[in-house]
């Protein structure tokens, strides 16, 4: 609850963070996310830039899924064909990242667009079916265009240079990884303070209104699809500057869910949500690999029987948000924030 | 009981993350640890368990007869899921909170993705279950090496069985291979060796794993008419598919299969049909007569009486864990420090080691084993049985 | 020529069985208007059940077939009882996530009960192929697309001559109708996904008995969309054509066209780039209704 809240313009009025405590915690979290590389150790160090990277893809399709309404189920495909991309670039021609990664966005904004544009044409489910076609059809390209991708065996990529110092380890990338996050992260909510993204809302929202308003339905969902594989195509990028090797089998169906599940466990149309949601979904298997861990004095092969227990767990969780929570992470993050701002005025 | 909600789950949150924050254990100085991510779960499933099961049962068998003077060795292993990320994940973790001096990997692509690291930075003996030949590669992956034959080799032990045995005519051989990074590894080795023995490659049919409807593949074949096809990259289906089909067709050629194509459950799967059916493989199977193979039964009764058989998978997790002993008894035996150089150096002075027929001598060149033997199908007894001595691949 | 034949009768073969997968996709869509992305894996589990009644209670093929019936349409049932009936009315994104969660859940208890390995039937059918002319068919396609045909032909009958086939077919043309006539709208939907179930056990059964079973074989029910798409989302008869067809297109594809390319692999996906152009061209299908809106 905002008390002797007092804007004298609109932009004031409009901004990301309008109140001086939220831009502290901002200030603070970012002083805290620069300290932690050196804080860490290795395994949260890697998850955390794991993270990042997927954040930028979850992001995209929170762009698509949660603020225009559309179901995407080939993400990891095109964040595929960003990875490709900066690869080819990086490792055979030497582009440096900064025209790789963003000429990977670029090729999976075209990839999407072709086929964006049979399947947006008609209104309904039809993307999250074409999307699966093309999760199917640009996995074949992947491991059969032997003469770009290197077939089975896949690119290797030399590390990232940034005024010629080398990225090669975590720690280094990590500033990279965290800061594109940040800022993709940031472009994400401003783009929904734009004419653009207050139409996709409207898409969503109730599409015979939007057009009797004269929102051009298919350019909107056209633009929408492009942005979110832009974003997916970054990401991609941006993954094979962090694990170095891309091979086919890296982008299949289940990390297509797995993104679909970020946005939904964090909250479709929700920025903070899908940040909440990223972390969950990678960090809930590793828990439990944790408490198995913990268990194995007691039952030592308790990992044999406990390991297939993540994909009941994930099924699980989504099918639990869906029903229980279905405004996801966000939702609960804003009632606790609510409970302490009223506290003790309402239970 | 919002409130409960409220109050509970972000601080459970926050403890839940302090958990992963995985402390170091103290290191026993009579320990050696070794580290396994393992695909328990995911699409290895089915010979993941049986690896890890292997592997364990031998580092324990080995602990039981102290083999290793003055050590007891740990093992420690986490499933990885077949899933590259996720693995390269557990292997950090893994390294952090045990700091093992050995470790295993569940892939290929695990290998490939740590090798920057675990050239540069962790310095560990590292085996897998890939026998890939990406993998065999003293100047790129100096610390890992493969448990036997690579696959381009076990395809070149086949190739010379063929051009051994060959008629009058050039032999016709297909390739039939699965459009994995297990099936499509050795291809273009096998074709360049293929011309250098004077082998017709008349076919080359790829499909998916575990293909349901392989009409038009069959059909190819019956086009191609090769007296020999080999299989990699499968493990039953659609294996006894192709075959039935083929026979139904009326060919008469003659089946191969590389290492995951060549367990038991070929032979109950065909029945009949499995008349003729040959393979290489890099080890002894779990029926042999070999020293080393009773062992391995001996340990079993006593350990999992309820196992009655175990499978190819288990055999070369077994395997492994004796060239993981065979190396920290010569680093010990040197009275060098166990690290991951020392354990390398020693790999490379295995020479002619007799493993109890567990596989034949071997002589660790270039991180490989490249010794196996062929084997043919016994309908009958249910069994294979070697057709050839134990064949060392130059 | 004679490949022509042959690669036209089996791929009908093949296509009937592909029919009948669809044909639970259909029933589902129809009835509730969800895209239930967990029929693959409702297959796995009713080609699991088939499997654990030959081997655990060594129950004869038929018998055993009835128990995965009966489980499957339990499971079924239970399911839309239990996941979707609170999610009725909300968005259609939030049901199509519940059933990919669902086919999550359905393999890891797959895999918690019968570990990953590769399973086979014990034989049931006779060994000899059955020959028509020319043409070879492996027993294990021949006698599945009979069974394939026999299901599809009783649901057909089921749908037309029953007062609950009515009653189905009543709801999925006009929910509110329905209801005002006094059809039961709740008891039709638990009947449509234990049915559609009880179709997606059936084919588990088929293909397992074709190529082994495992958790891994829920990927196959992927394959039915090109179909769907072709034969139209609210038609069971497309469902039918559209099965054929696909299994036609996918044997010329692949007796023509994989020897070309030298990944091979082309059947795989021609159906797909099959269901692009469809979309492009004609996205309601053979006979699916043509409510459809272009922008």
């Amino acid at each position: 609850m905002l008390i002797g809240n007092y804007k004298e313009s609109y932009a004031a009025d409009e901004a990301l963070f309008r109140t001086a405590t939220s831009r502290v915690w901002l200030a603070l979290l970012g002083v805290a996310a620069a300290v932690f590389p050196f804080l860490a150790g290795d395994y949260l160090l890697y998850l955390a830039n794991l993270m990042g990277v997927l954040a930028i893809a979850a992001l995209g399709l929170n762009i698509l899924t949660g603020f225009t309404g559309q179901i995407s189920l080939g993400h990891a495909a095109f964040m595929g064909v960003g990875a490709y991309t900066t690869a080819v670039l990086a490792a055979r021609l030497g582009l440096p990242f900064w025209v790789a990664m963003p000429a990977g966005g670029a090729s999976a904004c075209l990839a999407g667009m072709v086929f964006g544009v049979p399947s947006l044409r008609i209104k309904g489910l039809y993307l999250a079916i074409a999307t699966v076609a093309a999760q199917v059809i640009l996995e074949w390209v992947f491991a059969n265009w032997n003469a770009v991708t290197g077939g089975i065996r896949g690119i290797n990529v030399p590390p990232a240079r940034v005024l010629g110092v080398a990225l090669d380890t975590d720690l280094r990338i990590y500033f990279l990884v965290q800061s594109l996050a940040a800022l993709h992260a940031w472009a994400a909510a401003n783009l929904f303070r734009t004419r653009v993204g207050r139409a996709f809302i409207a898409v969503r929202d109730r599409d015979i209104s939007a057009e009797l308003m004269g929102v051009n339905l298919f350019r909107t969902k056209i633009l929408s699809f492009m942005i979110s594989s832009y974003y997916a195509g970054i990401a991609g990028g941006l993954w094979v500057y962090f694990t170095k090797v891309v091979t086919p089998e890296n982008f299949p169906l289940s990390l297509s869910i797995q993104f679909l599940a970020m946005v939904i466990v964090g909250g479709l149309g929700s920025i903070k949500g899908t940040l909440f949601g990223t972390v969950f979904v990678t960090l809930v298997p590793e828990l439990l690999k944790a408490a198995t861990e913990a268990t194995r004095s007691v039952f030592p092969d308790a990992m044999s029987y406990l390991a297939p227990m993540k994909d009941v767990i994930f099924g699980a969780m989504i099918v639990a948000f869906l029903i229980f929570e279905p405004h996801g992470l966000a939702e609960m993050w804003n009632r606790t924030k609510r409970f302490f701002a009223l506290w003790p005025f309402k239970k | 009981m919002r409130k409960l909600r409220a109050m509970t789950t972000f601080p459970a949150a926050l403890l839940a993350c302090l958990a992963l924050s995985v402390p170091a254990r103290a290191a026993d100085k009579n320990e050696v640890v070794i580290g396994a991510c393992q695909p328990i779960t995911g699409r290895f499933a089915f010979a993941g368990g049986a690896i890890n099961a292997g592997l364990q049962d031998y580092l324990a068998y080995a602990n039981e007869n102290g083999l290793v003077k003055g050590k007891k060795l740990v093992y420690v292993y986490e499933d990885s899921g077949y899933d590259t990320e996720k693995a390269v994940a557990t292997f950090k973790k893994i390294m952090a909170q045990y700091n093992p001096v050995i470790m295993y990997g569940e892939s290929t692509g695990l290998g490939k993705a740590i090798a920057p690291e675990l050239n540069g930075r962790y310095k560990v003996f590292y085996g897998s279950t890939s026998f890939s030949s990406e993998l065999a590669d003293p100047k790129n992956h100096p610390y890992s090496f493969v448990s036997g034959p690579t696959y381009s080799d076990m395809f070149g032990i086949l190739l010379e069985y063929i051009a051994k045995h060959r008629g009058k005519e050039k032999p016709r051989v297909a390739f039939f291979y699965s459009d994995t990074e297990f099936g499509k590894d050795p291809i273009p080795y096998a074709r360049t060796r293929a011309a250098e023995l004077g082998i017709d490659v008349v076919a080359e049919i790829v499909t998916k794993v575990g293909a349901v409807d392989v009409t038009t593949e069959v059909l190819n074949l019956k086009r191609a008419r090769p007296d020999y096809v080999i299989f990699q990259g499968y493990v039953l289906a659609p294996i006894p598919e192709v075959i039935r089909g083929a026979r139904d067709h009326g060919l008469k050629t003659t089946f191969m299969g590389t290492f995951w194509s060549v367990d038991k459950t070929i032979i109950d799967k065909l029945g009949q049909d499995a008349e003729g059916y040959m393979g290489v493989n890099p080890y002894a199977y779990y029926w042999d007569d070999a020293p080393g193979i009773v062992a391995m039964r001996k340990y079993n009764e006593k350990a999992h009486p309820g196992e009655k058989y175990r499978p190819n998978s288990y055999i070369q997790g077994w395997f492994t864990g004796m060239v993981y002993v065979e190396a920290l008894k010569r680093v010990v035996a040197a009275g060098k420090p166990i690290t991951g150089d020392s354990l390398k150096d020693a790999l490379a002075t295995i020479k002619d080691w007799d493993t109890g027929g567990v596989t034949g001598k071997v002589t660790f060149v270039s991180n490989k084993a490249a010794v196996g033997r062929v084997y043919k199908a016994n309908v009958q007894k249910g069994i294979f049985e070697p057709v050839s001595d134990w064949i060392h691949v130059k | 020529m004679e490949l022509f034949v042959q690669l036209m009768v089996s791929g009908v073969v093949t296509g009937g069985i592909y029919a009948l997968i669809a044909m639970g996709f259909v029933i589902i869509y129809k009835a509730t208007g969800v895209i239930n992305f967990a029929t693959g894996e409702l297959m796995m589990l009713g080609a699991f059940f088939c499997w654990t009644a030959m081997t655990a209670a060594r129950a004869p093929f038929a018998v055993a077939l009835v128990v995965a019936i009966v489980a499957a349409g339990a499971l079924g049932a239970a399911v839309e009882r239990v996941v979707l009936r609170p999610l009725l009315g909300k968005r259609t994104i939030s049901v199509i996530m519940v059933t990919i969660g669902l086919s999550a859940i359905f393999k890891g208890v797959a895999e918690i009960l019968w570990s990953g390995e590769y399973r086979s039937f014990p034989p049931i059918f006779p060994r000899a192929p059955v020959v028509l002319g020319s043409v070879i068919l492996p027993s294990r396609q021949a006698y599945p697309f009979l069974i394939a045909v026999a299901a599809i032909a009783l649901v057909g009958l089921g749908f037309r001559f029953t007062r609950t086939g009515t009653a189905m077919r009543a709801t999925a043309g006009d929910q509110a109708t329905a209801f005002g006539m006094g059809i039961d709208i709740r008891r039709v939907f638990s009947l449509s996904w234990s049915l559609a179930a009880v179709t997606a056990a059936v084919s588990g059964v088929v293909i397992g008995a074709i190529g082994g079973i495992s958790p891994q074989l829920g990927a196959v029910g992927l394959r039915i969309l090109p179909v769907v798409i072709l034969g139209g989302l609210d038609s069971i008869g497309g469902a039918l054509l559209g099965g054929v067809i696909m299994g036609i297109l996918e044997n010329l594809a692949g007796g023509y066209l994989d020897p070309l390319m030298e990944g091979g692999g082309v059947k795989e996906v021609a159906p797909f780039v099959a269901l692009v152009g469809i979309l492009m061209i004609r996205p309601w299908g053979l006979f699916g209704s043509r409510e459809i809106e272009r922008l």
